[in-house]
């Protein structure tokens, strides 16, 4: 049969398809599979491609759906949410039975020994899991061409980025060879490269969903988010993953709530009355490119347009973001890397004379250049006399960042800012520039710095590249059923198409 | 021998030292920070999981029931209780510390500023010179053979043990020399709390003291094993000297491998005598760590590689700040067991025994509860012969046979029984050892040996006036000398009338009516 029609379908479409026998799961995993063999040696957005593990859990569905309709229940109502549809995991998830890279040469045949509770939760939500994608290793990154393996290839142009540094997540969504997938987003690793593929991406509220089992980066800062191809796909996806998890002590215990039925609503019956805040002091940032920055003010005019109640808002403190991000992403980076070691599993160097050889030789071999230079940075940072100045302040700056969005919260449901400064750059061509590569994330790191909810929605191309550029919904902490609802109605009122033209 | 080195020099110099405790709460059922069983030895590497061995994406869980116990072990010394607390991360590689940071305290413990009084009895007493002066110490009893000591408690804190390691190929499973190394993982995350005190102690026996009392503590609110042998109870001190009068430090030694109370005794001792004799030579102490050696009873300088470290501690992400709310506080407050200083104080006051006694009953949980239970049937007029019974003779016992009490014969019914033989008179001290020795080895009854051994003495006035009567006939000329002077001979007539009746004349009686006989002149 035709793999076409997966290749734009929504996740409900999947499953619709499939509860109701048009298509079995396992068709549908061999359609994901050989969109992937054909597509993927140009995108390169897998690290491993778990083609085994996907046909046997289709097979496993086939049969929940089998019993179903033999014991007379309607399959629609009796097959989890997610029955039959392609997923993907960011290699920075652990699940038994997949290797979990972090594309780092250090763990480059490293098998899971646990799973991580999200991708438990999206298997058992009924999800067929295709493999695990690339990423900048251990996430430090906003293009993907930090992995040790090979860079991921934009599906829009493949002389470009996808973003970072779940820029695997992002592409494999995009390319139609998955219908969603999960990353994590530590300073806009979801939303940054969401917004360079014209997919939706969603960055959940801090200690909305579990991150037992996700290879930390900045644990203050780190939220497992999920991409796909309409803001009700990235619903559901959040729907079947969120919730308290006991292994997870900053999980929250409060009640998940009905993502599905708010961005439905949106669609639906729009935002009358929401009020949103356009975002002024920061949209124009440095390195910020026109082309965006109106495209922003034009989703500004859409949510009037929709009958929201749109005004303008300051978030001054967020200008020491950035520099705050830095210190505290790479500290707590310094401290959460440091079990690489060599000891116990991953990379060992081959004939150290003494533990401490073994532990610098090891590491130095198995890190990349990026990664040595966060734990260097972080590790500074913390040290004796230097710790008040770098870590002390920029938790003090964080504060002020958290108090500006409160203040902020007061006045508007929803605060508009670009997702990016620009569209996806060339392959090559910011990798030496690293201020440049930083100022990627300038937009979304204040969100994680004040653990609120975010997600990047496609706002429309670029008109001088053709590349799609997205715009940026922050809401109030655990206020995701709001932010699904703006995002639905935008996304039905501009009707951007996801497809990539190179297909 | 150090102890007389010591009381010379003390005479110029004082020792400052503070004491450093790790016990590991061996009651918890689970680790710190995960699911895994809290047990000792076993098969290396089968308490494990993701968490304790430091997996990639694994996270913490902290132990409710631990942190409990750590704030119960912080009420018990009178600590100050944190309202707000929280975990840090404390930064350094090692193999046997899984993620290469250890979850400990650092400037937000459980436990502040606390306190416990501690009491020296016997000789050791003597080496604190400064006894009646000093400002945290007050004599007990007044006769100077026992004083008090207030000693300061700065923290206490919970943080995870590490793994252990066995070096292979080495002299005596030491690094030096080793080809390889093994790591054993099952002690890794186990609940480990952290005492230390201020450096309010002066002489090793009060160093003795102070643990020993901090592990009768933790026993008796049940949080630990506090078996030395086995680490779970490990002791660190530092140890400084100074003129007496100055009031500034001198440069600590930390002293490691205390693993016993003796180490700990005579590691401290040795120190003293090793750094006021350098200072004396014109040398100067280094501030490094030293091992103790107690075959060679020395300490030496580990290997001075172990420059300053800077831990980077930082607060750990991966677990939300605690806040313990009063309510919460006060409850397990109300949960605390009688605890040995106030135990010491009732056994003075209410029973009337001795510092001395007071403090060796409460130093053994075992002969304390043997003592309670004992009164209970005795009545506790009867304290100080209890007492008396189980320290002598109870504790010897188990000494000389190396048993428990609770693998022995001995019972609170039986040592009750054998008291009140002896104070009813029905036998003697003398006898009573006998009877002792037969119960602790066949479990028989005190009254049941006294009748099968025929050792009841006879009490009756009677029956002992007639053997009197026929005693002082037959010595008629001894009669005489006593009555002219010569009262040294009562000891005589006893002697002889305990002998006509075969040695079972109550000789108290027997005393009571030749006294009367010889006094009346009759």
């Amino acid at each position: 049969m035709s793999t076409e029609w997966l290749v734009n379908a929504r996740a409900a479409e999947v499953r619709m398809r499939f509860v109701t026998g048009d298509v079995s799961a396992r068709e549908i995993a061999e359609s994901s599979l050989a969109r992937i063999e054909a597509t993927d040696e140009g995108i390169g957005a897998f690290n491993q491609v778990t083609a085994e593990l996907a046909l046997a859990s289709a097979d496993r569905i086939d049969e929940t759906r089998t019993a179903a309709v033999r014991e007379g229940l309607d399959p629609a109502q009796a097959l989890p949410p997610l029955a039959g549809v392609p997923v993907a995991l960011k290699d920075n998830m652990n699940l038994i039975g997949t290797r979990t890279t972090c594309s780092s040469r250090i763990l480059a045949d490293y098998e899971s020994v646990h799973d991580s509770t999200a991708a438990r939760r999206l298997l058992d939500a009924g999800g067929i899991l295709m493999g695990k994608c690339n990423m900048d290793e251990f996430a430090f990154g906003s293009s993907t061409e930090n992995s040790a393996f090979r860079p991921t290839c934009n599906p829009w142009d493949l002389e470009r980025v996808p973003g970072g540094s779940s820029g695997g997540s992002a592409a494999c969504v995009s390319a139609g060879q998955v219908v969603v997938s999960l990353g994590s987003d530590t300073g806009g690793s979801v939303r940054q490269p969401g917004a360079l593929t014209g997919t939706v991406a969603v960055k959940p509220t801090y200690g909305r969903v579990s991150r037992y089992g996700v290879v930390a980066f900045g644990s203050s800062l780190d939220q497992v988010g999920m991409f796909g191809r309409s803001v009700e796909d990235t619903a559901l996806t959040l729907q079947a993953i969120a919730g308290h998890d006991p292994a997870d002590a900053t999980s929250v215990d409060l009640p998940v709530g009905d993502y599905v039925a708010a961005a439905r609503c949106g669609a639906e019956q729009g935002i009358a009355g929401l009020r949103v805040g356009l975002v002024t002091d920061l949209l124009e940032a440095e390195g910020a490119a026109p082309e965006v920055i109106s495209a922003v003010r034009a989703a500004a005019d859409v949510f009037a347009k929709l009958g929201a109640e749109v005004g303008e808002v300051e978030l001054p403190s967020t200008a020491h973001g950035l520099s705050a991000y830095y210190i505290i992403g790479p500290a707590e980076a310094s401290s959460n890397l440091a079990r690489f070691d060599g000891i116990r599993y991953g990379h060992r160097a081959a004939g150290a004379a003494d533990v401490l050889e073994l532990y610098t030789r090891s590491r130095s071999e198995g890190f990349g250049s990026e990664v040595i230079r966060r734990i260097m940075l972080g590790t500074y940072a913390l040290s004796a006399g230097y710790y008040d100045a770098y870590y002390g302040k920029a938790q003090r700056a964080r504060t002020l960042i958290k108090q500006d969005f409160a203040a902020a919260f007061e006045r508007f449901d929803i605060i508009l800012t670009p997702t990016s400064p620009t569209v996806a750059f060339r392959i090559g061509e910011r990798i030496e520039d690293l201020m440049a590569m930083y100022l990627t994330d300038i937009y979304t790191i204040p969100v994680n710095l004040a653990g609120l909810p975010a997600m990047s929605v496609p706002a429309g191309l670029c008109p001088s590249s053709g590349m799609p550029i997205g715009v940026q919904l922050i809401a109030s902490h655990f206020a995701e059923e709001q932010m699904f609802r703006a995002a639905a109605a935008y996304e039905t009122a501009i009707g951007f198409d996801t497809s990539p033209p190179t297909r | 021998m150090a102890k007389d080195r010591l009381r010379e020099l003390f005479a110029d110099w004082e020792a400052v030292i503070g004491l450093e405790i790790h016990t590991e709460l061996t009651a918890c059922a689970t680790k710190m920070f995960c699911g895994c069983p809290v047990e000792f030895a076993g098969e290396p590497n089968t308490r494990v999981c993701p968490v304790c061995l430091g997996m990639p994406g694994a996270l913490p869980t902290p132990n409710a029931r631990a942190i409990e116990m750590t704030v119960l072990a912080g009420l018990s010394v009178s600590c100050e209780i944190a309202r707000e607390s929280r975990f840090h991360r404390k930064q350094y590689f090692y193999p046997d510390m899984p993620s290469n940071y250890q979850i400990s305290q650092y400037d937000q413990p459980f436990c502040g500023l606390g306190f416990i009084d501690i009491q020296i009895d016997g000789p050791e007493a003597k080496q604190r010179i400064d006894r009646d002066t000093a400002a945290n110490v007050s004599p007990i009893d007044g006769d100077g053979a026992a004083y008090s000591a207030r000693i300061g408690i700065t923290r206490i804190h919970l943080e995870e043990d590490t793994g252990k390691m066995v070096h292979v190929g080495g002299a005596e499973g030491r690094l030096q020399g080793a080809t390889r190394s093994l790591i054993d993982f099952n002690r890794a995350g186990t609940p480990l709390i952290e005492l230390v005190t201020e450096p309010d102690i002066r002489t090793p026996e009060e160093a003795r003291r102070f643990a020993q009392q901090m592990r009768l503590t933790w026993l008796a609110l049940g949080i630990s094993d506090c078996n030395m042998e086995e680490g779970s109870m490990r002791v660190d001190a530092n140890v400084s000297v100074r003129r007496r009068g100055e009031k500034g430090f001198g440069t600590k030694a930390e002293i490691k491998n205390l693993n016993s109370f003796k180490s700990l005794h005579d590691g401290v001792a040795y120190e003293i005598v090793r750094q006021i004799e350098t200072l004396e030579a014109g040398g100067s102490v280094i501030q490094e760590t030293r091992h103790w050696d107690a075959s060679a009873k020395r300490t030496s300088a580990l290997r001075s590689k172990e420059q300053a470290h800077d831990y980077r501690y930082f607060p750990d992400p991966d677990i939300v700040p605690f806040v313990l709310s009063d309510e919460w506080i006060e409850g397990l407050r109300a949960t605390l067991p009688e605890l040995p200083a106030a135990r010491r104080q009732r056994y003075r006051t209410e029973f009337g025994l001795s510092a001395y006694d007071a403090g060796a009953l409460v130093s053994d949980a075992d002969l304390a509860t043997l003592f309670e239970e004992t009164l209970g049937l005795t009545g506790a007029a009867k304290a100080k012969a209890v007492a008396n019974v189980v320290l002598n003779d109870v504790a010897a016992f188990l000494n000389a046979e190396g048993v428990a009490l609770a693998q022995s014969r001995l019972t609170p019914g039986g040592i009750a029984e054998l008291v009140e033989l002896v104070s009813d008179g029905v036998i003697s001290s003398k006898q009573a050892k006998e009877v002792f020795a037969e119960m602790a080895a066949s479990g028989q009854m005190p009254a049941e040996i006294a009748d099968t051994r025929g050792m009841r003495q006879v009490s009756d006035h009677s029956a002992i006036e007639e053997v009197v009567d026929r005693v002082l006939a037959a010595n008629a000329s001894q009669v005489e000398s006593f009555r002219s002077g010569k009262t040294g001979l009562l000891g005589f007539f006893v002697g002889q009338v305990i002998k006509e009746m075969g040695g079972q004349a109550n000789p108290k009686v027997v005393s009571e009516i030749l006294g009367r006989k010889l006094g009346s002149g009759g």
